[in-house]
């Protein structure tokens, strides 16, 4: 792909937010406002920037992955204003200032390169621990932890009678990824050799094993204290599969398997929240009026969008609780149809195969590893979250990424792309 | 290592191909089953929506649509108001209960509807009837203030072009809830009966084209003779029978079958009835749709005739129910469908009132099918039928019924009622062949043939006048 056509699927990416964002205010309002203006503007100088960035700061990185993120954060953003018009207009502020962290992340690492990172790992490790019990901090000081909606996830900042929210969580999955690829660089002949056998099952030094047990055991924690499902599995998932690309011992998918049997069983039987979960998950029409409600209204906005959809602007999206941020997919399928969510899926595939590809044709095990983690968070958490919502799975609170209302998120992914583009362009020099 | 990233990365593609496999499967899934469910406020609550669409009659009168406010509006409101029902937030009745989800649906069509209907993609669907607006209108003058009912079949078809019931009353004040049909107290009792199709009533003398038809069955013809009489006591019977004028219906010696239904002839008939036997008059009934579910799109009542084994032992009652009296009960739009199954060689359609669903800019989303609902009549029966009926209105009972231009059939019935007799008419109208089958009932208001048949005169002409 030249880098003329990439900058013109960037463009028209933006076109596509502008054009988007206009049909639902015609839709909804029967005019023109000024948000397609915005829209369009906002979208542009985010993906602009992070256009000339990546020219600038890494030149030789994949072109393909600011198109995709351009076209699935259009889509994205076009239906959190369809749900919400104030969510939609704050979501552009969240856009550009994740630009500019993208921004950031690629001027730092201009000289210094991507392996700079391997140097802070354990600062990196030690700040994603604390990113994740921020929220536990309790409420009411300038700097605390929030409840919303059962899950204890949030930090609150205060500025006077004002107050800020966000989930560090975001933040530390880019960390741990960060920690867990430099980790696993130097120590994977270690953790490939087995030298020791329990029956038929070959083992590795039982000190070996720690990384998978404290990943565990702070997955754990996450669920216990902050009852969040979706990041507790989300981070274990991470560990394990990139304990198995980095070793290539199937022992670590076993144990890591029956760790999440073991701690899902123990999940439904001790958390009244989870159990509450799975019911819905189940059986969403038995428990209609409480447990299930959400569930049954994401089917019926299923059957509502059909094979194209409502229309923009037509569907009543709204029903759906939470239809901003987990419940996005859903909107986007009651309002653009099958075609509409089949669309978004398949950018998503290919976004996930472009940052695997980078992930196979890096030039150490450290940057392989660490393009493989970034993609494997963004895979894992876009298949919990459809497949939460298409009940593939039990529904687990977490983002869609780029497409979810959520700033962190959004900050977070951008951060995930910027890393992504620097290690393609490291490979080409 | 590259070749278990490879690997984990086939792992998690596939699984995204898997979600949108599962993607079609469900939203297919959801779409059939979970459309219309009433728990899905997407179809059923009406202020979660943005508007209904219209309801139209064939030639293209607006019938029911949304006001400013979203409420429903009912332009000709009083002439429709059986077959449209009304839609408030709490109540629904008629059409605008039976289509609720489709007046609400938006359309969705193809692709390229998809991609270039910018403002057609958020309009509801509307509901185009087979009604037709001028037909409907003289019915409903026809029958005035009188109380009764008027059905209009195309009897190729089986499409209603008139449905009309009276007393009416207003779907507008129902929405404007200054008329509240739970009140069964109030004065909308009365008038929020169907009488077209959820009322049965006894069907008088129109029953004996039923007895005639398995008289015909049988082995008689239409010149077939049977003794005349001024009165019939069926065995083992208290009362008598007579005829409407207490004289003979011929010259006292014989009569034809087809003079006996010219004149109405009750002794002839009610002996008729007892001769054939009561499995033989049960089984024609049946056949007619007595005794069966009848599908209609807002729900009609089941005519019933009594058993043939009560009927068997009971010969005083078996010759009632041969002039149609005792318990035999039908609603006009089954008495309809049996003129019009005289006038299609024997066959009755299925009766339809909702032509097709269409989007704002009139294109079909999608269009009834006519399909034949019952064999009533084999085809010679029912042209032997067809012809002592038009000998009926040529110089019978029915005179009043005849329209100029068209050759008209029929038979006039009076039942009796608490209040008077009910007059019936039910016949089938053409040029060349008949078109179309009307019933007519106006309940204690008299004989058949002064007062049914003139209205019957008066739709029939307004239809070939429309046609």
């Amino acid at each position: 792909m030249t880098k003329r056509t990439e900058a013109l699927l960037v463009v028209l990416s933006a076109a596509i937010a502008a054009a988007g964002t206009a049909l639902v205010t015609v839709t909804t309002s029967a005019a023109i406002t000024l948000d397609t203006l915005a829209a369009g503007a906002t979208h542009t100088a985010a993906f602009g920037a992070l256009l000339v960035g990546f020219r600038r700061w890494a030149p030789g990185a994949s072109r393909l992955l600011l198109p995709l993120v351009g076209f699935i954060t259009a889509v994205g953003s076009i239906e959190v204003f369809r749900i919400d018009p104030d969510l939609g207009r704050l979501q552009r502020w969240w856009l550009l200032l994740a630009a500019s962290i993208g921004l950031l992340t690629l001027r730092f690492l201009r000289r210094r390169g991507i392996g700079a990172l391997r140097r802070y790992r354990y600062l990196f490790l030690v700040g994603a621990l604390a990113l994740l019990a921020l929220p536990l901090l309790p409420g009411g000081l300038p700097v605390g932890g929030a409840t919303v909606n059962g899950a204890r996830l949030w930090v609150r900042v205060a500025f006077g009678d004002r107050s800020l929210s966000f989930q560090p969580g975001e933040g530390a999955k880019v960390l741990i990824v960060v920690f867990l690829a430099s980790y696993l660089a130097d120590r994977r002949r270690a953790l490939t050799e087995m030298p020791r056998s329990l029956g038929p099952v070959r083992l590795p030094e039982p000190r070996q094993l720690l990384p998978v047990l404290l990943g565990f055991a702070v997955a754990f924690l996450v669920l216990v204290y902050q009852r969040d499902l979706g990041a507790s599995l989300l981070l274990f998932v991470v560990v394990v599969a990139l304990l198995y690309a980095a070793t290539g011992r199937g022992t670590y998918l076993a144990s890591g398997a029956a760790l999440i049997a073991g701690g899902a069983f123990a999940a439904v039987t001790s958390f009244s929240h989870v159990a509450t979960r799975v019911d819905a998950w189940l059986h969403p029409f038995d428990d209609y009026a409480t447990g299930g409600y959400q569930v049954a209204q994401g089917i019926f906005a299923l059957a509502e969008g059909g094979l194209v959809g409502a229309g923009l602007g037509s569907g009543s999206p709204w029903l759906i609780p939470a239809a901003a941020t987990d419940y996005v997919f859903v909107a986007i399928v009651e309002e653009l149809g099958m075609a509409g969510g089949l669309a978004l899926l398949a950018a998503f595939a290919m976004l996930i195969a472009v940052g695997f590809g980078i992930a196979l044709r890096a030039t150490d095990a450290f940057r392989s590893l660490l393009a493989a983690g970034l993609t494997i968070v963004l895979a894992v958490q876009t298949l919990l979250i459809i497949g939460g919502v298409l009940r593939m799975l039990p529904l687990t609170g977490i983002t869609l990424p780029f497409v979810s209302y959520g700033g962190s998120s959004l900050l977070a992914n951008v951060v995930v792309i910027s890393l992504l583009g620097r290690i393609s362009h490291e490979e080409r020099t | 290592m590259r070749r278990h990233i490879h690997r984990v990365a086939v792992v998690l593609v596939a699984l995204m191909a898997l979600s949108g496999a599962w993607l079609t499967w469900l939203v297919t899934d959801a779409a059939s089953r979970y459309r219309d469910d009433p728990r899905n406020v997407r179809a059923q609550a009406g202020a979660f929506l943005p508007g209904a669409g219209r309801i139209l009659t064939s030639d293209g009168v607006v019938v029911a649509e949304d006001d400013d406010l979203r409420n429903r509006r009912y332009p000709v409101g009083v002439v429709y108001a059986h077959l449209l029902g009304y839609a408030t937030s709490d109540d629904r009745r008629g059409i605008e209960d039976s289509r609720y989800a489709a007046l609400r649906r938006r359309h969705t069509g193809s692709i390229s509807d998809w991609l270039l209907g910018l403002g057609s993609g958020r309009q509801p669907h509307d509901v185009v009837l087979t009604v037709v607006d001028p037909v409907q209108q003289a019915a409903h003058r026809a029958i005035g203030g009188a109380t009764g009912a008027v059905v209009v079949i195309d009897i190729a078809t089986g499409a209603v072009l008139a449905y009309v019931s009276s007393p009416t009353y207003d779907p507008n004040r129902v929405v404007a809830g200054s008329l509240d049909p739970g009140d069964a107290d109030g004065e909308s009792v009365d008038a929020l009966i169907d009488r077209a199709a959820d009322r049965v009533l006894p069907p008088g003398s129109t029953f004996k084209v039923i007895v005639a038809a398995a008289a015909l069955e049988a082995g008689s013809s239409p010149d077939s003779e049977f003794a005349d009489a001024d009165e019939y006591l069926a065995p083992g019977s208290g009362s008598p029978i007579r005829n409407a004028g207490d004289g003979f219906c011929g010259d006292g010696e014989t009569v034809t079958l087809e003079q006996a239904l010219v004149v109405s002839c009750n002794t002839v008939f009610a002996r008729m009835a007892v001769t054939l036997g009561a499995g033989s008059i049960a089984s024609a009934a049946q056949r007619a749709g007595f005794d069966r579910y009848l599908p209609w799109e807002t729900g009609a009542a089941r005519s019933s005739i009594t058993s043939a084994d009560m009927l068997s032992s009971d010969p005083g009652a078996l010759a009632q129910t041969g002039i149609g009296e005792r318990d035999v009960r039908v609603t006009p739009l089954l008495m309809a469908l049996i003129a019009a199954a005289v006038g299609n060689d024997g066959v009755a359609m299925r009766p339809y009132v909702v032509a097709n669903i269409a989007t704002a800019s009139g294109e079909s989303v999608s269009s009834a099918h006519p399909a034949a609902l019952a064999r009533m009549f084999d085809a010679a029966v029912a042209a032997d039928l067809l012809a002592m009926m038009e000998a009926v209105v040529a110089g019978g009972t029915g005179t009043a019924a005849r329209v100029d231009g068209l050759t008209v059939a029929g038979k006039t019935g009076t039942a009796e009622g608490s209040g008077g007799p009910h007059a019936w008419f039910i016949g089938v109208a053409g040029a060349e062949h008949p078109e179309i089958a009307i019933a007519v009932v106006v309940e204690g208001a008299g004989s058949g043939g002064r007062v049914a048949a003139p209205i019957a005169a008066a739709v029939i002409t307004a239809w070939r006048d429309g046609a």
